[in-house]
């Protein structure tokens, strides 16, 4: 995985195989199965890039199909749905061993100007004043095993707090809520498009802890497993990954073992600059058998 | 024999003609409109995927894209590709056409049954459906030239409109941007969950982007207003023939573009979708 903003570009600059074509690698990397935010980033820049530079992406769905597989590249073939005047769409397949594992739709617009509003930022605490995550999990659970801690050296994580914990203020409507401050740990280049691209990647990270905090359960805790359904992105009003930003998650509902997160994303200056929806799998595990 | 109620003319719009095993066609209601309304493609399409997979395996999201404005003259097809059949879930895409061109793009999927984690917001307190008023008579005194068109076309549905930010609801500086409003269809359904299923995918695009506009001084009529995408996730089962709530709010508009997000409640309390959709915004050049 990688470990720096150059890695994370390396990793997300793709080669191009056709005109609609392209092939993603993998890091080196202990997880069991690819990371979600990479195959969401890896088919964002393939989409990005058969679209004319003067349109840029404002929102994005997808569907995790298949585990995908940290020992094969990943093919991206992109089918062109829509060129408009004002907007042009794109469909991704991820594939591997001939299968599709991912499928994004994404959307790209020509720039113009209109109404302007957005929810304000909460209040909460400053990055330096949160906890780093990954030393809080320690701290919380000594015994878990933080061996795959360096696989997310990319990212900057600071714990504000959930509904559970007692750190957020509380809420009339007793909302399952988390909050964390994230950013690109080293600095990428200024072309805005690779701040979308980092924020993608980073996107999939920490979300379906919103949904565990009405249940006493933490993320990574091996009583549960997650495995991310769906993906979707919003994006508001252009910002800096590598600069702290506040992710901000409730989660309306969970039934079925399906938990429904949704996310504002707000740089520290209070712009809103995306929203971001996930459902996911959420199972208990029982007993020794994995989950099926 | 008695002319059909409003309500088996829509269900009988959503029952499309079946052409192969994938592929499907949608008959177009008799409207006096310009272009298709968004939630019947959203729910013709939700009825193409659903017909493809076991009915041991129940819709939970859907996920769509708006690509070109529809054509009422002519009907359309709706082709399905299989995405997954796994053990669990089940993955379809549909794509409608006319005139050769997708003007549609949706991506669903489908789960089998199973119990887990539960949990959900609590249902605001709000005025009961017959407190609402009307939602075509608002349009129609707000001068909104189509209101006598969607009211028509919306024959089968019962809205109710409680207010919004702008007039009717406390405002909430947390929530800039609100709207909320009872939903039903007038008659009765049948008890095919798929029926309710679509017929709330049908009601769902009404009034949605709406909520991005009441943080503005801006009326429907004296704004562009196209859907981009539609996206619903399914928590509970529930039936659209009996008054739900819709939940409406804004969180952010900005480069032309409103994002709406709404939850669905029944009267008891129940949270059973959450909808959202992001739509083109623009303010009309003055006349």
């Amino acid at each position: 995985m990688p470990r720096n903003a150059d890695e994370l570009i390396e990793l997300l600059d793709l080669e191009r195989l056709d005109d609609d074509l392209f092939r993603g690698q993998q890091m080196p990397s202990t997880l069991p199965r690819v990371f979600g935010g990479q195959a969401a980033a890896q088919a964002l820049v393939a989409a990005s890039r058969t679209v004319d530079p003067s349109y840029a992406v404002h929102s994005l769905h997808s569907y995790f199909l298949q585990p995908g597989d940290t020992g094969a590249p990943t093919i991206f073939d992109v089918d062109n749905l829509r060129d408009g005047r004002s907007f042009a769409t794109r469909r991704v397949q991820a594939i591997q061993h001939g299968r599709p594992i991912y499928a994004m739709t994404a959307n790209f617009q020509r720039a113009e100007e209109g109404f302007d509003h957005q929810e304000p930022m909460p209040q909460v605490i400053s990055p330096e004043e949160a906890l780093d995550a990954r030393a809080a999990s320690r701290a919380a659970d000594p015994d878990r095993d933080s061996s795959r801690d360096s696989e997310w050296d990319v990212v900057d994580l600071r714990y504000v707090g959930t509904s559970a914990d007692g750190r957020l203020p509380e809420d009339g409507e007793e909302t399952a809520r988390q909050r964390f401050w994230l950013r690109v740990s080293s600095a990428l280049p200024d072309d805005p498009f690779w701040h979308v691209a980092a924020f993608t990647y980073l996107s999939d990270m920490t979300l379906m802890g919103a949904a565990f905090a009405p249940h006493g359960v933490r993320m990574g805790s091996p009583e549960v497993m997650i495995a991310s359904l769906d993906h979707s992105v919003w994006f508001h009003r252009p910002f800096r990954a590598d600069e702290w930003w506040l992710y901000d998650q409730v989660s309306p509902a969970a039934s079925g073992s399906r938990g429904l997160v949704l996310a504002k994303v707000y740089s520290q200056d209070g712009r809103l600059c995306a929203t971001v929806a996930q459902e996911a799998l959420l199972r208990r595990r029982t007993g020794s058998g994995g989950p099926a | 024999m008695s002319e059909p109620t409003p309500t088996q003319e829509l269900v009988a719009l959503l029952d499309l003609e079946r052409i192969d095993v994938n592929l499907f066609r949608g008959n177009q209601p008799d409207s006096v409109r310009a272009r298709v309304y968004g939630g019947q493609v959203a729910a013709q399409a939700l009825i193409a995927g659903t017909r493809t997979v076991d009915s041991d395996y129940v819709l939970h999201s859907l996920h769509s894209y708006f690509l070109l404005p529809g054509d009422y003259q002519v009907p359309i097809i709706y082709d399905v590709e299989r995405i997954r059949d796994g053990r669990s879930f089940a993955t379809r895409r549909v794509v409608a056409r006319q005139h050769g061109r997708p003007i549609y793009y949706q991506s669903l999927d489908f789960q089998r049954a199973e119990e887990g984690f539960a949990h959900q917001d609590r249902m605001p307190t709000v005025g009961a459906p017959e407190e609402g008023f009307d939602l075509v008579g608002l349009m129609k005194a707000g001068g909104n030239a189509e209101a006598d068109a969607l009211g028509k076309e919306w024959g089968a549905l019962d809205v109710r409109y409680l207010g919004n930010s702008r007039t009717g609801l406390t405002p909430d500086p947390q929530h800039p941007a609100q709207a909320r409003m009872w939903i039903r269809v007038t008659g009765e359904l049948s008890d095919d969950p798929l029926e309710h299923l679509a017929v709330f995918a049908y009601a769902s695009d009404v009034s949605l982007l709406g909520a991005s506009l009441t943080a503005h001084d801006a009326s429907p009529s004296r704004t562009q207003m196209a859907s981009l995408d539609h996206t619903i996730w399914f928590h509970q089962p529930f039936r659209a023939d009996e008054w739900w709530l819709y939940d409406q709010w804004s969180p952010s508009a900005s480069g032309g573009r409103g994002l709406a997000l709404g939850r669905v409640f029944t009267q008891d309390g129940t949270l059973v979708a959450t909808v959202a959709q992001e739509g083109l915004i623009r303010p009309l050049a003055p006349r």
